[in-house]
């Protein structure tokens, strides 16, 4: 894969989504970064800010299958997976897998944190291992497959937060805002006249193998010694247990649990990586870390009471280390 | 061919680095040597100064510089070290520059072999675009540190303060013994074998200096001779370092004999005078304070004391007879030079100076002894309360006056007689003279302090009647 190939078609994939999401620019230039890293994503948001339209339009510009599900309190594993079901063919009866919603290349898991966490950690296995096991046999997954997961901030009552094991599993965790009085406006003109904006298809029948050789390419892309160093010592920052002698301390010492894992390391590389193609680069710089930096670690970080106490979020602290933790 | 790897280095983004690399490896060594120059030029003016003047020798000075140097390039070792800027540094510094966004740090820091050739080849393609906006010379240049003015005043301050303090420092060094300065500048000499024979002659001298047995006529000899011998010894001399010794000695011996010459004056005066200074020649300068002809210091202090207590218990003081000798250096008394400040006068404030005082006692204790006119002013009469002028130290007059002490009054004429040196007061069989003719009163004084000098003063002409 040609890199000028890539950012070409990344940014067809952005400009055709971005044809039915109003705003969101950065939230659907950072899924396309995740869904070519391989990862999965979180979006957090308030009812009616287009997460579902968004993951659906998704979907459709890649050309690939997509199925959604609706997180219940009442939704069991199976739903999700699938079940071995009774079936008679040629007069013989026997049991047939019936596959779950779950094997598809994007699938929205909507409203993730009102499902039981028996049921949210079927999903765990899928995230993570691309397979699910239904009595006793594994079932691989399809490639390329994406997990988008919306969360909703408000009406906690009778949720499930998610755990911080399947967190840990998200590439990135993604703030769906408002839209500004402007996106406002737009949303209303192309959604209340009588045509309706309709996303047409990026990638062709071969999307597949497409992917795959965009997903080769941006884990080729170079990333200089000292940058991986920046990135290390940005991610063991939030460790409040080794941040002795280290000067970063203090934010992440009074408010933080726990730090990250190398997960999240993990996925500011691959997510550094993601965004200097998208920018036409070969290379990663300082400014690509700093921009993922939040999404890949915001849901990594586990605060503490204190910080709730004080209203201070994640990305207050991320800000913090960003700005303490020196470019070597 | 060295054109070519020039140019080489100039289109290639690498040489750009490590051309940056080097030219901030010279500013990091240029910056620690700026940085400790100073103090090391400073430190090594000042060996050269003490060297020229003397107070080293050139081993010494030689020794110091070489160690300094050493000190010195340790330390720009030690600092400059830290300083020398890495490739990524450097690379960073073009990346901030140009704009390359991380470019440079790329491709100067990555491993090629362990990227994709095709990705480094692009990269390299990319990163030479940016060489045109980096000229070293113009975007990198040198700028003297922050820490050089700082280092540059601070060893200017320091050789201003070694040229202020070198004074304090001498005059320390030189408050030595004359026989020791000599002894000194005799090692110096012993040295140079030119100076062999004169080191001798000091070291002679030094020791007859220190010999109390040796007399002053002696003494006062040998230094002449040897100051005969280090001049000629100088004139003949060519070399400045030795020049600079046999100043050094003639400048000690001219000081001992101005010592000498003040030590005879000094001598003289006290046989006249009965002083108690001391020579301050190095036989009489030894602490032991030998007692001056005519009365000692200390006699006259223990006699002084003495006096003050008596005034205190209300008596009046009872002069010894035979220690009158001493109003010989009574100011009123003297050889008429009572009113002129004498450069041989003990100084009213040291222990030595308590001959006023002491004199007031005596003339008043030689007037109860001897009678005549001072007795009939100084008596308290017999049985009668004491009239209010004529109070005893202690006693409460009408008007509340207590602790009233006494005061010497002269008279005008007395005054005047002293000054033309008549003799006219009272003497003993000796030709010493005996008490006092100046009538005392007992007009009342300040609250009494222990040392206070005796106050003698003039007494107007309109009291005279008074008093009498």
């Amino acid at each position: 894969m040609d890199p000028e190939k890539f950012q070409e078609l990344f940014h067809r994939l952005e400009s055709e989504v971005s044809k039915v999401i109003v705003g969101h620019d950065d939230v659907i230039r950072k899924v396309l970064i995740a869904f070519f890293a391989g990862g999965h994503v979180l979006l957090e948001g308030v009812p009616g800010l287009g997460k579902t339209l968004l993951v659906k339009s998704l979907s459709q510009v890649i050309g690939m299958s997509f199925k959604r599900i609706q997180f219940t309190p009442d939704l069991m594993p199976s739903d999700i997976v699938g079940t071995q079901v009774l079936a008679e063919s040629d007069g013989r009866r026997e049991f047939q897998f019936k596959k779950g919603p779950i094997f598809a290349h994007v699938v929205l898991a909507d409203e993730i944190n009102r499902a039981t966490p028996k049921t949210q950690s079927a999903v765990l296995e899928a995230m993570e291992e691309k397979q699910v096991t239904v009595f006793g046999e594994s079932y691989p997954l399809e490639s390329p497959f994406m997990v988008l997961a919306t969360q909703n901030p408000i009406e906690l009552e009778g949720t499930y937060p998610l755990p911080e094991a399947q967190l840990d599993r998200f590439f990135f965790k993604l703030l769906v805002a408002p839209p500004s009085p402007a996106e406002l406006k737009e949303i209303l003109q192309r959604t209340t006249g009588a045509e309706s904006a309709d996303v047409s298809r990026v990638l062709s029948a071969d999307g597949a193998e497409l992917i795959g050789g965009m997903k080769q390419l941006l884990r080729q892309v170079l990333i200089a010694p000292p940058i991986e160093d920046y990135v290390v010592r940005l991610v063991h920052a939030t460790q409040p247990s080794s941040s002795n002698g280290n000067p970063t301390a203090s934010p992440v010492k009074q408010y933080l649990r726990f730090g990250s894992s190398p997960r999240g390391a993990q996925s500011v590389i691959l997510g550094a990586k993601g965004n200097a193609l998208a920018e036409g680069r070969v290379h990663v710089s300082y400014e690509d870390v700093e921009k993922v930096v939040y999404p890949a670690l915001r849901h990594r970080i586990i605060l503490n009471f204190q910080a709730e106490a004080e209203n201070v979020n994640a990305d207050q602290i991320l800000g913090e280390l960003v700005k303490q933790v020196a470019r070597s | 061919m060295r054109a070519i790897s020039n140019k080489d280095s100039l289109e290639n983004p690498e040489g750009l680095v490590r051309r940056l690399v080097a030219q901030l490896r010279h500013q990091a060594l240029w910056d620690s040597l700026s940085y400790f120059s100073p103090p090391l030029l400073v430190f090594i003016y000042i060996a050269g100064y003490l060297f020229h003047g003397a107070w080293v020798g050139s081993l010494t000075f030689f020794l110091a510089t070489l160690i300094s140097i050493g000190i010195g390039l340790l330390a720009v070792t030690l600092r400059y070290r830290p300083l020398v800027p890495s490739a990524s540094k450097a690379s960073r510094l073009i990346d901030e520059r140009a704009g390359a966004k991380d470019r440079f740090l790329t491709l100067a820091t990555i491993d090629p072999a362990r990227g994709p050739a095709g990705l480094v080849a692009r990269l390299r393609a990319e990163t030479a675009g940016f060489l045109g906006r980096i000229e070293l010379q113009r975007d990198f240049p040198y700028k003297v540190k922050k820490s050089f003015y700082a280092s540059l005043i601070g060893s200017v301050i320091a050789a201003l303060l070694f040229h202020l303090l070198l004074p304090v420092a001498h005059s320390t060094f030189t408050s030595l013994p004359a026989h020791e300065r000599l002894r000194e500048v005799a090692k110096k000499m012993a040295v140079r074998p030119r100076l062999m024979e004169i080191a001798r002659s000091l070291q002679s001298l030094a020791a007859k200096l220190e010999d109390p047995k040796v007399a002053r006529e002696e003494k006062q000899a040998l230094i002449e001779e040897t100051q005969k011998k280090v001049g000629e010894q100088q004139k003949k001399e060519e070399q400045k370092d030795d020049r600079d010794l046999l100043g050094q000695a003639a400048s000690t011996l001219k000081n001992l004999e101005q010592q000498s010459g003040a030590g005879q004056d000094q001598q003289k005066n006290q046989e006249k005078g009965g002083g108690g200074v001391q020579n301050s020649l190095p036989q009489e300068g030894q602490g032991e304070g030998k007692p001056s002809p005519g009365g000692g210091g200390e006699q006259k202090g223990e006699m002084n004391a003495q006096l003050s207590k008596d005034m205190q218990q209300g008596k009046t003081a009872q002069g010894d007879p035979k220690e009158q000798s001493g109003e010989k250096n009574s100011p009123k008394q003297g050889d008429g030079e009572s009113n002129q400040p004498d450069p041989n006068r003990p100084d009213p404030n040291k222990p030595g100076m308590e001959k006023g005082k002491d004199s007031a006692g005596k003339t008043q204790g030689g007037g109860h002894d001897k009678g005549g006119r001072g007795k009939t002013s100084e008596e308290i009469p017999q049985g009668a309360p004491p009239a209010d002028r004529f109070h005893q130290a202690g006693e409460q007059g009408r008007e509340g006056i207590k602790g009233a002490r006494y005061v010497t009054v002269q008279l005008p004429e007395e005054a005047a007689a002293e000054t033309k040196g008549e003799k006219g007061g009272n003497k003993d069989a000796k030709g010493n003279r005996v008490g006092s003719k100046v009538p005392v009163s007992n007009v009342p004084l300040p609250a009494h302090v222990p040392d206070a000098p005796t106050e003698t003063q003039q007494m107007p002409l309109e009291y005279r009647g008074i008093i009498r």
